[in-house]
């Protein structure tokens, strides 16, 4: 053909030729694959063909003669192929009405039934009508070529006999060979599909042309057809393929549609597409959510899905939940204000769930994803106040629901969000509840690893310093709430969150503390004292002989009185006080310590609370019975001798602290810290721990309450002398088993002196140089001795660091302690250099 | 060299995490080593310091939830260095007392923490820091806490210790010279 085009200018052969080239495509043989390879190479030939055919006009020839002079092609399909070219030509032409000749290829091509070759032919005719329609604008329109109405009709009539074609398709040939067609006929359905995508792309079409004509005979042929794979197909297309303006006004016939499909048409696919499509539309545009809200577009989609689900029962729940979530991302985009629809759509699928996930995976992926949306588009606050959520958690796998949970909590912990409320907090409860406790479908803290627990536990601990209100009562309210619902998961769980919450509620006694201090109220200080002086009547005599506050002398009066008092402020939750509080704590610190092998952190927290009741609520009843239970919790519940050694250097240390206790309820403690320190078992230990029990009678200035630090010098002597008995034993020891070489009894004397040094230091009472010499010489003595046993040894080395710390204190010493330093006579000791003295 | 001292942070039990504005400062890479002074409290935070370097020492604080010794005496940088939490230290944070644990450690530089107060002090011929509470958490000792922890650098003789802390959400940076005595 090409031969006869370019060589011989032959018009009679081109078309000879032509047609037989044409005439291959007459086959039936071919799948479509190959057919549209054949397809596209005859179309290039095509192309050369109607270059051909422009060149003869040029030379004369009209285009109606050679209209005309196709048509004497033998066989259909070449005279149809060859009639679409040179009749596009004919309209580009001008010479020819673009409506006329439309309109007759688009009948004409009737005349080709077999689907495959019946597609593609029409889908030349519609690749090669492309621009040459009477389009609002175009320069074919109008003067008899038609206008958008013809085009319109034109490109429908095509899609219709295309889709027709289509569906023919289906049930062609035999049962056996069902999936092989069905594979095929999806390979063709951009053919069809092109119809549309002209369509919309025509000028001149705009919404009522769209609404009054288009869509309606689109959805006509879509439905009438009753062909599963044509309508999944064209639905999409008609979705992605026309503007989202359009389908803002058409959305009730698109809805409407939905039912009407096929079985087997994933309607939920084609209803998020729409939703997504619609979402992102009001995402850049606010009029368009104005217009979404005022046509009630949620509640359409909201009950065309529960139509679909009634129609189509056994739906998969992965297909169901993918409906729900591109509802929910549709109202959080264009509705997000109206919180309560997102409850609703879980209601509603909850609802379509009901039967549960059994175990479909990508159902709970889905699931998911549903539950993700609102605490990506939502604040956690709000998503707290979503009703359905826990119940739609709850029917994830145990493992994914608890990584749902988690992801949560990091919502919160991460952003440092604050939950304000009692209702929130509980509902935060629910929503996490397969990490509190023990829930079914989920493994039993018993069978769980220390590790795995911990991990856990660490993360909602953390959670529980991000639930706060700034009145003391309701953040009692909240911790209190917390605290039930955190017992429920066992001990080997709360050991992990128990503290946290005692720290927060520590944290409330110092706001009440130091508010009631910028506002003095000394009546809650008695209402304190009275109501949780229940204890021990005689602690409450000693107090009044002591203790300065006037305030404890008129509790005694008025005792029976003010206990009624008590227990009506105490009723009234809107005042919470700070003794109320702390004997909530001293509850907690009961329950920890019930939780096997662990009374340390019992007893850490015992001496943090006793101190803030000492130090900030200045409750000294409290405060002493916070030290009793450490005492009983040490002598019960502690066995361990390193853990008693560290135990008793914590209450020690905490005491020293505490400037609220009246010298006898002081004194019963020191005594106490006293006979326990004696009692450890090793000498070192004890001498060590009775040194620190010295720091009980003699306590620096208290920032807060000058002039009560206790200050007796006769106790702190008598401790330092048992130190020294001690040290002296742990001596004799080591002398009776002969261990030559053990110095260690001589770190202890160096120890001993460093604390008569520390009072020296500090003038204190009866500590002067005459009482601190000896202890120096003695341990000079000492030293030199254990120089003629073995070599150097640690003693030696921290008794020359010793005496040069107090030559210097000696040399810094400034007004009276000039004269005090003076009068130590220091011997000089270079380590190494036995000879020095 | 530099060396981080940090901690008291008390995670979970009395703060939800380190402020996000040192957690910024702390990157991989920089910090030759980690002396941490305790409390930190979970293991997991152990994690998060194994990723700014591998040298990490770490001594037992009164509520850390894993074990490890009570203190601890390091060689850094030519200096010799002791920590240890300091709730052993009766009364805590007493600058004679925690002096008398630096003479029996026989070290150039003690660390301790427990008062979640940062301070610097010589005692003697030594140097004393307390880093703070890197996380600001509530103690019992003191009524406010600004978050703070503190970078050693150590050169030669000299070593200088720069405290950052948080104050009204800023990070302030300070610095303290010290020379190792002959």
């Amino acid at each position: 053909m090409r031969k006869s085009i370019e060589e011989d200018d032959n018009l009679r052969e081109a078309l000879r030729y032509s047609a037989a080239m044409l005439g291959e495509l007459r086959t039936s043989l071919l799948s479509p694959q190959k057919y549209y390879e054949l397809y596209m190479m005859v179309f290039d030939q095509l192309v050369n063909l109607e270059a051909f055919f422009s060149e003869e006009r040029n030379k004369g020839r009209s285009f109606s003669e050679l209209y005309e002079l196709v048509q004497h092609a033998g066989n259909v399909l070449p005279r149809l192929y060859l009639m679409v070219a040179v009749g596009c030509l004919y309209i580009r032409s001008k010479e020819a009405k673009a409506k006329e000749i439309l309109k007759d290829l688009v009948e004409l091509c009737k005349g080709v039934q077999h689907p495959t070759r019946g597609l593609f032919l029409r889908s030349y005719l519609c690749q090669r009508s492309k621009g040459l329609l009477p389009d609002t604008g175009s320069p074919y329109e109008g003067n008899g070529g038609g206008d958008i109405h013809d085009a319109v009709d034109f490109l429908l009539s095509n899609f219709i006999e295309m889709n027709k074609l289509w569906v023919r398709m289906q049930h062609q040939g035999n049962a056996r060979d069902k999936e092989k067609r069905e594979q095929e006929r999806q390979q063709l359905q951009d053919l069809v599909g092109k119809n549309l995508t002209y369509l919309s792309q025509l000028d001149g079409l705009d919404y009522e042309l769209y609404a009054g004509m288009v869509l309606p005979r689109v959805i006509e042929q879509v439905v009438s057809c009753k062909d599963g794979i044509a309508q999944q197909y064209l639905m999409q297309c008609i979705i992605q393929g026309f503007p989202d303006a359009f389908h803002l006004g058409t959305l009730d016939v698109l809805l409407g549609a939905l039912p009407e499909l096929q079985p087997e048409v994933k309607v939920h696919a084609i209803m998020s597409s729409l939703m997504d499509r619609l979402a992102k539309y009001a995402e850049s545009d606010a009029a368009v959510m104005q217009r979404l809200l005022e046509m009630k577009a949620f509640e359409k989609f909201r009950d065309s899905i529960g139509r679909v689900l009634n129609a189509q029962t056994d739906m998969a729940a992965a297909d169901k939940v993918e409906m729900f979530v591109a509802l929910m991302n549709f109202t959080g985009s264009v509705l997000p204000n109206i919180v309560d629809n997102v409850n609703q759509v879980l209601a509603a699928a909850h609802a379509a769930l009901a039967t549960g996930l059994s175990g479909d995976i990508k159902a709970e992926k889905q699931l998911v994803a549903l539950l993700t949306i609102p605490l990506t588009k939502y604040d956690v606050v709000t998503g707290l106040g979503l009703t359905e959520y826990p119940i739609l958690m709850g029917l994830l796998r145990h493992r994914t629901h608890k990584e749902l949970a988690s992801k949560i909590i990091h919502a919160i912990v991460d952003s440092g969000t604050r939950i304000h409320s009692v209702e929130k907090v509980a509902m935060l409860f629910r929503f996490i509840s397969p990490l509190i406790k023990d829930v079914e479908g989920g493994p039993r803290v018993d069978d769980m690893d220390d590790e795995d627990i911990e991990e856990e536990q660490v993360l909602v601990a953390r959670l529980i310093h991000s639930l706060f209100h700034e009145d003391p009562a309701i953040h009692h309210a909240i911790l209190s709430l917390a605290k039930s619902e955190l017992m429920h998961g066992g001990a080997r769980r709360v050991r992990h969150t128990l503290p946290a919450l005692g720290f927060c509620a520590l944290q409330i006694v110092r706001r009440i503390s130091s508010a009631s201090k910028a506002s003095p109220s000394l009546r809650s200080n008695a209402e304190c004292e009275a109501g949780f002086g229940a204890a021990s009547p005689d602690i409450n005599a000693e107090t009044t002989e002591t203790d300065a506050e006037a305030v404890n002398i008129e509790v005694k009066a008025v005792d029976a009185e003010a206990e009624a008092d008590v227990t009506a402020a105490a009723a009234n939750a809107s005042e919470l006080t700070a003794g109320a509080l702390l004997q909530w704590l001293l509850e907690l610190c009961n329950v920890l310590a019930e939780v096997p092998r662990e009374p340390m952190m019992a007893l850490r927290m015992l001496l943090a609370a006793g101190l803030a009741a000492s130090e900030e609520a200045r409750v000294e009843l409290l405060a002493y019975q916070f030290f009793e239970e450490a005492f009983t919790l040490y002598e019960e519940g502690i066995s361990d001798q390193r853990n008693r050694v560290t135990a008793l250097h914590s209450i020690i240390g905490t005491l020293n602290r505490c400037y609220i206790f009246g010298s006898e309820n002081r004194d019963a403690l020191a005594q106490n810290a006293a006979a326990y320190s004696s009692r450890l078992l090793k000498r070192s230990d004890q001498c060590h721990s009775v040194c620190e029990c010295s720091h009980l009678s003699w306590q620096d200035d208290s920032t807060e309450v000058p002039g009560v630090a206790v200050r007796d010098s006769a106790r702190v002597m008598s401790c330092l002398k048992r130190a020294l008995k001690i040290a002296n034993s742990a001596k004799q020891q080591v002398t009776v088993a002969a261990r030559a070489g053990d110095c260690s009894y001589i770190t202890l004397y160096i120890e001993i002196l460093e604390h008569y040094l520390f009072y020296f230091d500090r003038s204190v009472e009866n500590f002067t140089a005459s009482v601190l010499q000896p202890v120096i010489d003695m341990v000079q003595s000492e030293v030199m001795l254990s120089l003629t046993k073995a070599g150097e040894s640690e003693a030696q080395r921290l008794w020359s660091k010793t005496l040069e710390y107090i030559h210097q204190l000696k040399v810094k010493a400034t007004g009276d302690k000039v004269v005090r330093y003076s009068a130590l006579q220091l011997p000089s000791f270079q380590q190494g250099s036995k000879a020095s003295l | 060299m530099l060396i981080l001292c940090i901690g008291d942070l008390h995670i979970p039990h009395r703060a939800c995490d380190l402020p996000q504005q040192f957690k910024e400062l702390l990157k991989p890479g920089k910090i030759h080593s980690i002396l941490s002074t305790g409390n930190l409290c979970c293991k997991s935070f152990i994690d998060y310091l194994k990723n700014l370097t591998s040298d990490i020492h770490l001594v037992q604080g009164d509520f850390d939830e894993f074990t490890s010794p009570e203190s601890s005496i390091v060689n850094l940088g030519g200096f010799k260095i002791g920590i240890s939490h300091g709730h052993q230290v009766v009364p805590w944070g007493d600058t004679d007392r925690l002096g008398h644990m630096q003479r029996q450690m026989d070290v150039d530089i003690l660390i301790t923490g427990h008062t979640h107060e940062y301070k610097v002090t010589t005692c003697g011929s030594g140097l004393q820091i307390n880093p703070g509470s890197a996380t600001g958490a509530y103690s019992t000792c003191r009524n406010t806490v600004t978050p703070s922890f503190v970078l050693l650098d150590l050169d030669g003789s000299k070593a200088t210790v720069y405290v950052y802390q948080l104050v009204d959400g800023k990070v302030k940076v300070e610095k303290v010279d010290y020379v190792k005595p002959t």
